[in-house]
C-alpha cells in the first residue's frame, strides 16, 4: 500500500518537474516560428528568426551571455576547487562552510543590489580610496587630518566596475554568487561515508608517496568526485547564462545580455514584440547548449592534459600558487561580506551621509517603519507559498526517494529520472517560463496562487530532492533491513526508522526549499501577474526607485528571511532529540517496574 | 506472521488487524485533511476580510452630510454610492470589493499617499483598495492586452490604472479602457472640463471620458549646491547652458532611456528648446518632414552631450526614479523631475542631501496632467468608479498636494470650490529645496502624442537599443 503511495509520488514529481517546461516550450517554440493566433499569425514561417538575425546588436547580445556564464562558471569552479585543494584537510573547513553558507541562500537580486552599493563611486570602496589619497597628500602638510577640507566627488566615470561593456561586472558578481553553492556542493558530495572513505584512503596513499595534500586533491580527489557533480555544475551554467537579475541591476546597456532583451520584449506593448521576444527564447535555449557543450569540451581537454600529468611523478602542483589563491578568495569573501553587511545596515538607519565619510550624520527608524508598513501582505505572501511549497515539495520528495529504494526502477528510467530532475534547471527560466504564463492564461484564469505554486516547485523541488538524496544515501541501510526483518511494514519503516534518524537533514531540507522560494523572482512575477506581491519582488521594483536607504531595508528583511529558515532547521532536531532523549529515559524507568507482558 | 498467531489466538489477531487498520485510516485522514486545505489555500486569491461589511445605513449617513455641502447635484453622487453599497453585500464571495489599481510604485510618496486612499476608502465605502506597484507601466497595459487577446473580457486583473501621454495612446488604439464613464462622476465637474481643456486632453488625444484626471506634473531641474560650489560652476538655466555645464564638468548629468517617461520628456523638451522658430509644429500630428525639419538640432546637441555625460552615455538608466537615487549618492550632480514636490520629500526622507536645489529651466517646462484609467474587462466597476471619485474629492485631492504627503498639484478648479473646501489647500510649510513657486515659470504644453513615438524611435536608430 505505502509503495504504491510511493510510486504515485514518483509519477507525480516526474510530471510536475516535466509538464510546465515542456508546456513552457511549446508555449515559446510556437511563437517563435510565427504561429500565434491572438494577434493573427496563422502560418508557420522563419520570418521571425529572419527579423531577430537582422538585429544589429544580436551577436553581441549571445555573445555576452556565453562570456558571461562560462567565463562566470569556469571562474568559480577553479576558484573553489583552489579553495577546496587549500582547507580540504584542515580545521578552518567548518569555519569556511559557516562563513559561505549565509552567502548561498541570499537571493540573487539582494546579492546584486548589495554588491551595486558596496562598488559603486560612491560605496565604502572608494570612500575609503579617497580618504587614504587625501590623508597622503596632505600628510607633509597637516599630519592629523581629521575631515576632508575640500568637497570630495565620487568619480564620475573611470575606475567604475560597473556597467562595463564586457560584461565584466556581471562575470564577477555571478562567479561570487556560484562559488559558495558549488562548494558547498562538492563539500556535502565528498562527506557521503562510501566516497569519504574512498578519498581518505587515495589521500592517505597519496600523502604516504609523497604527494603535497594540494597535488592529492587535484589527482586523486578531483577525478573521483567530478561525475558526481558535473551535473549541478551545468545547472550552475545554464543558470549563469540566463540569468536575468544579474545583468539588469549590474550590467551594460548597450547591449545587455540576451536574456534581459526577452525579458524586455516579452514585456514590450506591442504584442507583435511576442514573437521577437520568443525566437529570442530559443535562441537562448540554443546559447545555453553552446555554452554546456564548450563546458564539456573544455572538461574533456582538461581530463586529457590532467592523464598526462597524473603519471608526470611531480610531486607538487603549483602548490604555492593554489595556495595563495585559495587564501586570496577566501580574504575577499571575507571582507565582502563585512563591507556588505556594514554598508547595508548602515544605510537602512541611515539619515544624511555624504560621500567620503564612512559613519552616517545620523540614524532614524524611518526607513524600517516605512519598510514593514508597506511590507506586510509581501511578508505574508512570502511565508505562505514558502512553507506551502517548501512542505509539499518536501513530502514528495521523500515519498520518492522512498520509492527509490523499496521499487528500483530500471537502469533507463533511473537516468530518465535523473536528467528530468535537472530539467527545470537545465531550460533557461526566461525561456520557458512566457510560454508557462501563456498556458495558464488558458487554464484556470483566477487561480494565480495555483499557477505561482507550481512555477516555483517547479524551481524547488530540484534542490530539495538534491539535498534530501545526499543524506538519504548517507543513510544506513541496514537499519531498515533490521527492522524488515523485525516484521515492520515499508511504512513503519518509514515512519518510525528513517524520519527520525534523518530529521535534522529534513529540516535543513526544508530550510533550503524554503529560501529558495523567497528568492524567485521572475516565476512569482510572471506567474501571477504582478497581483502576487512578494518580498523579492517588491525588493527589485525598489532597486528601480529612488531610495538607497529603503533599498537596503528590504535587502536585509531579503537576506534574514531565509537565515531565520535555516535556524530553526538547525534548532528544531536538537530540541527533538533532547525530548526524545527525556521520553526514553521514562520509558526506560517505567519499563523497568511495570511488568506487562507484550501483547 | 499474524497467521501463525491467527492459529493461536483469534482475537488477539483480529485485534491486532484492527490496530493496522485503526492506524492507516487515521494516517489517511490526516494526510487528506493537509493536502486539501492546502488546495483550497492554493486556489483561492489569499484575500482576508478583517472587516465586517459595514450597514447600509451608515454609508449614506457619511455621504449624505458631503452631498449637502457640495452645489452639485447630489442625486448623482448618492445614486452612485447607494449603487455601490447595495452592490457590495453582493459582490464575489468575498464581503469587500476588490480594486487593484496598478500604479508606479517607485516612489515612496505616492506609495504612502495610496496607502492613505486606501484606508479611506476602506473606511469610507467599504472597498477594498490594493496598490500594484509596477517598475514600469506598460508591463499593466502589457497585462490587459494579452488578457483581451486570450479572450478574458470582464474578469480582469487590472481595474485602474494610472497612465497618460503614450501608455494611454496605446490602451486607446486596442480599445482596452471602459468608455465614457468619467462624467458619471460627482467630482469631475469640479475640474471644469469646459474652461480646462487640458482636463480632457491626453498630450493632444481627446481622453473620451475614459480616463479621469488626477494631478498635473510639470518638469524641473535640481542640483547639489555643495558639489556646484566645489566644481565652480553654476547650473545651466537654459538647454544650451546645461551642455557647457556638461562639458565643464564631465559625467555629472544624464537622462534615462526615452522609452522610460522623463526619458523621452527630456528629448521632447529639448526638441523644442532647439527649436525655437519651428515650435508650432509639435502641436500638430508628426509627419515625416516636419520630423526631419526638427531633427538635425537635436541631434547636434546630443552628439555633443553624450560623451560628457555619466557613463558616456553607454549606459542609460532604465528609469528615471534612479537619478534621484544617484544624486542621493552623489554620483550625479544635475538631475530633473517630472514632480516638484518630490525634491522635499526626499530630503525629508534622508533620500537627498539637503543642499538639493530645485529650478525650471528658464526656455520652458513641459507640463501635463495624469490620469487614472478604468479598464474594459474590471469585474468591480462600480467600486473603481467610486474610488475614482474619492481620488478627485477635494479632501483627497488637498492631502495629495501637501508637500508633506506627496504635492503634486490638485487638477480641481479652485474657482469651483466651495470656501470650506479651498481652506484645505493652504499649505504653510516652506523647505528650502522646493521649488520656489513665487517665480513665474514658462510652461510648454506636451505635443501631439504622435510625437513621442517617432521621436523615441528616431533616438534608437541613431544612438541604439537599450536593453
Amino acid at each position: 500500500m505505502f509503495t504504491h503511495i510511493t510510486l504515485v509520488a514518483r509519477w507525480c514529481l516526474l510530471l510536475l518537474l516535466c509538464i510546465p517546461v515542456l508546456a513552457g516550450l511549446v508555449g515559446v517554440i510556437f511563437p517563435a516560428l510565427g504561429y500565434f493566433p491572438a494577434i493573427g499569425a496563422n502560418a508557420f514561417s522563419t520570418q521571425v528568426f529572419a527579423t531577430l538575425f537582422d538585429l544589429p546588436d544580436i551577436w553581441q547580445m549571445m555573445w555576452l551571455s556565453l562570456f558571461t556564464g562560462v567565463g562566470s562558471t569556469l571562474l568559480a569552479v577553479i576558484a573553489a576547487f583552489c579553495i577546496l585543494a587549500t582547507f580540504y584537510q584542515s580545521s578552518l573547513l567548518g569555519k569556511i562552510q559557516g562563513v559561505l553558507s549565509p552567502f548561498l541562500v541570499f537571493p540573487h537580486a539582494a546579492a546584486a543590489i548589495s554588491l551595486l552599493f558596496v562598488v559603486s563611486p560612491s560605496g565604502i570602496f572608494a570612500a575609503t580610496t579617497t580618504r587614504l589619497n587625501a590623508y597622503f597628500s596632505h600628510a607633509f602638510t597637516t599630519p592629523f587630518v581629521n575631515e576632508i577640507s575640500e568637497m570630495a566627488l565620487p568619480a564620475a566615470n573611470d575606475g567604475t566596475l560597473l556597467y562595463d561593456g564586457l560584461g565584466l561586472s556581471i562575470l564577477i558578481a555571478l562567479s561570487l554568487k556560484e562559488l559558495p553553492f558549488i562548494l558547498l556542493m562538492t563539500l556535502s558530495v565528498m562527506s557521503q561515508p562510501l566516497v569519504k572513505k574512498k578519498l581518505t584512503g587515495y589521500v592517505k596513499v597519496g600523502t604516504a608517496l609523497g604527494y603535497s595534500p594540494t597535488a592529492s586533491f587535484f589527482k586523486l580527489v578531483l577525478p573521483t568526485i567530478f561525475s558526481q557533480i558535473k551535473l549541478p555544475l551545468l545547472a550552475v551554467l545554464v543558470f549563469a547564462t540566463s540569468n536575468v537579475e544579474i545583468p539588469l541591476i549590474l550590467g551594460p546597456n548597450n547591449p545587455s545580455t540576451l536574456a534581459v532583451a526577452i525579458m524586455h520584449w516579452f514585456n514590450h506593448i506591442d504584442l507583435s514584440m511576442r514573437l521577437l521576444a520568443s525566437s529570442a527564447a530559443v535562441v537562448q535555449v540554443a546559447v545555453s547548449a553552446v555554452a554546456v557543450v564548450l563546458f564539456l569540451g573544455i572538461e574533456r581537454l582538461v581530463a586529457y592534459t590532467g592523464k598526462c600529468s597524473l603519471s608526470g611523478g611531480n610531486r607538487y602542483f603549483a602548490d604555492t600558487a593554489l595556495r595563495a589563491c585559495g587564501f586570496t578568495v577566501m580574504a575577499v569573501y571575507i571582507i565582502l561580506i563585512c563591507t556588505v553587511v556594514y554598508t547595508v545596515v548602515v544605510y537602512s538607519f541611515a539619515k544624511q551621509w555624504h560621500f567620503p565619510l564612512l559613519l552616517p550624520e545620523g540614524l532614524t527608524l524611518l526607513h524600517w517603519n516605512t519598510a514593514t508598513s508597506a511590507l506586510t501582505t509581501p511578508l505574508i505572501n512570502t511565508l505562505l507559498l514558502g512553507v506551502l511549497v517548501s512542505t509539499t515539495s518536501l513530502v514528495l520528495v521523500l515519498f520518492t526517494l522512498e520509492s527509490e529504494q523499496l521499487k528500483p526502477a530500471r537502469a533507463v528510467a533511473e537516468n530518465a529520472f535523473s536528467v528530468s530532475l535537472f530539467l527545470p534547471l537545465l531550460v533557461p527560466g526566461v525561456a520557458f517560463l512566457y510560454g508557462l504564463v501563456w498556458f495558464q492564461q488558458l487554464v484556470f484564469q483566477n487561480a494565480v496562487w495555483f499557477h505561482t505554486y507550481v512555477a516555483h516547485m517547479v524551481y524547488v523541488v530540484p534542490y530539495v530532492f538534491l539535498s534530501m538524496a545526499v543524506a538519504y544515501r548517507k543513510f544506513d541501510n541496514r537499519y531498515a533491513m533490521v527492522a524488515q526483518s523485525l516484521g515492520k511494514t515499508p511504512w513503519q519503516v518509514f515512519y518510525h526508522v528513517k524520519l527520525p534518524s534523518l530529521f535534522s537533514a529534513i529540516m535543513v531540507a526544508w530550510a533550503l526549499g524554503l529560501a529558495i522560494s523567497f528568492s524567485q523572482y521572475l516565476p512569482t512575477l510572471l506567474a501571477s501577474g504582478g497581483t502576487l506581491p512578494t518580498v523579492t519582488t517588491e525588493a527589485v521594483a525598489s532597486v528601480s526607485g529612488s531610495s538607497t536607504r529603503l533599498t537596503a531595508v528590504y535587502v536585509i528583511i531579503q537576506a534574514v528571511m531565509p537565515l531565520i529558515g535555516f535556524m530553526i532547521a538547525w534548532y528544531m532536531p536538537a530540541v527533538a532529540t533532547r525530548r526524545r532523549s527525556k521520553q526514553m529515559l521514562v520509558s526506560d524507568t517505567h519499563s523497568n517496574r511495570s511488568a506487562d507482558p507484550v501483547q | 506472521m499474524p497467521r501463525n498467531s491467527a492459529l493461536v489466538s483469534t482475537k488477539a489477531a483480529c485485534l491486532r488487524r484492527f490496530g493496522k487498520f485503526s492506524r492507516l485510516i487515521k494516517g489517511l485522514a490526516l494526510a487528506s485533511a493537509v493536502f486539501s486545505s492546502q488546495l483550497i489555500t492554493a486556489s483561492h486569491s489569499f484575500a482576508v476580510p478583517f472587516d465586517i461589511a459595514s450597514v447600509d445605513g451608515s454609508i449614506v449617513d457619511v455621504s449624505g452630510n458631503k452631498i449637502q455641502s457640495q452645489p452639485q447635484s447630489p442625486t448623482r453622487a448618492s445614486t452612485v454610492l447607494k449603487r455601490t453599497s447595495a452592490q457590495s453585500p453582493k459582490d464575489d464571495t468575498q464581503s469587500k470589493p476588490l480594486v487593484r489599481f496598478h500604479a508606479w510604485g517607485g516612489s515612496a510618496q505616492v506609495n504612502g499617499y495610496l496607502h492613505w486612499v486606501a484606508a479611506q476608502v476602506s473606511q469610507r465605502f467599504n472597498i477594498e483598495l490594493q496598490h500594484v506597484k509596477l517598475a514600469d507601466t506598460s508591463d499593466a497595459v502589457s497585462r490587459v492586452l494579452a488578457e483581451k487577446a486570450a479572450g478574458n473580457h470582464d474578469n480582469g486583473s487590472v481595474d485602474l490604472i494610472w497612465i497618460n501621454g503614450e501608455n494611454f495612446a496605446a490602451m486607446k488604439k486596442h480599445n482596452l479602457l471602459a468608455k465614457d464613464w468619467v462624467k458619471e462622476l460627482d467630482h469631475f465637474a469640479l475640474t471644469r472640463p469646459e474652461k480646462n481643456s487640458a482636463m480632457v486632453t491626453d498630450f493632444g488625444e481627446p481622453t473620451l471620458g475614459m480616463e479621469a484626471p488626477w494631478g498635473k506634473a510639470s518638469m524641473v531641474f535640481y542640483y547639489r549646491s555643495a558639489h556646484m560650489k566645489a566644481l565652480g560652476t553654476a547650473p545651466g538655466q537654459t538647454i544650451n547652458e546645461l551642455l557647457r555645464f556638461s562639458q565643464k564638468a564631465p559625467g555629472r548629468f544624464t537622462y534615462p532611456v526615452p522609452s522610460d517617461y522623463l526619458g523621452i520628456s527630456f528629448i521632447k523638451y529639448a526638441a523644442i528648446a532647439l527649436n525655437g522658430d519651428k515650435q508650432s509644429l509639435f502641436y500638430l500630428p508628426v509627419t515625416e518632414s516636419s520630423l526631419q525639419a526638427v531633427l538635425p538640432a537635436l541631434w547636434a546637441y546630443l552628439d555633443q552631450l553624450h560623451p560628457t555625460m555619466w557613463q558616456q552615455g553607454e549606459y542609460m538608466l532604465r528609469q528615471a526614479s534612479q537619478l534621484q537615487r544617484l544624486v542621493g549618492t552623489g554620483e550625479l550632480t544635475l538631475a530633473f523631475s517630472f514632480t516638484a514636490a518630490e525634491i522635499p520629500s526626499a530630503v525629508n526622507r534622508f533620500d537627498l542631501p539637503d543642499d538639493v536645489r530645485t529650478y525650471a529651466m528658464q526656455d520652458g517646462s513641459l507640463a501635463n496632467v495624469h490620469f487614472v484609467g478604468l479598464t474594459y474587462n474590471s469585474k468591480n466597476k462600480t467600486a473603481a468608479k467610486t474610488v475614482v471619485n474619492f481620488l478627485l474629492s477635494p479632501e483627497a485631492q488637498a492631502e495629495k498636494q501637501k508637500l508633506t504627503v506627496w504635492g503634486d498639484d490638485t487638477v480641481l478648479d479652485m474657482a469651483s470650490l466651495t470656501q470650506a473646501q479651498a481652506m484645505l489647500f493652504k499649505d504653510e510649510s516652506v523647505h528650502k529645496s522646493a521649488l520656489d513657486k513665487s517665480q513665474s515659470a514658462v510652461l510648454l504644453a506636451e505635443p501631439h502624442a504622435s510625437w513621442t513615438d517617432k521621436l523615441r524611435e528616431a533616438w534608437y536608430e541613431r544612438y541604439g537599443a537599450r536593453y
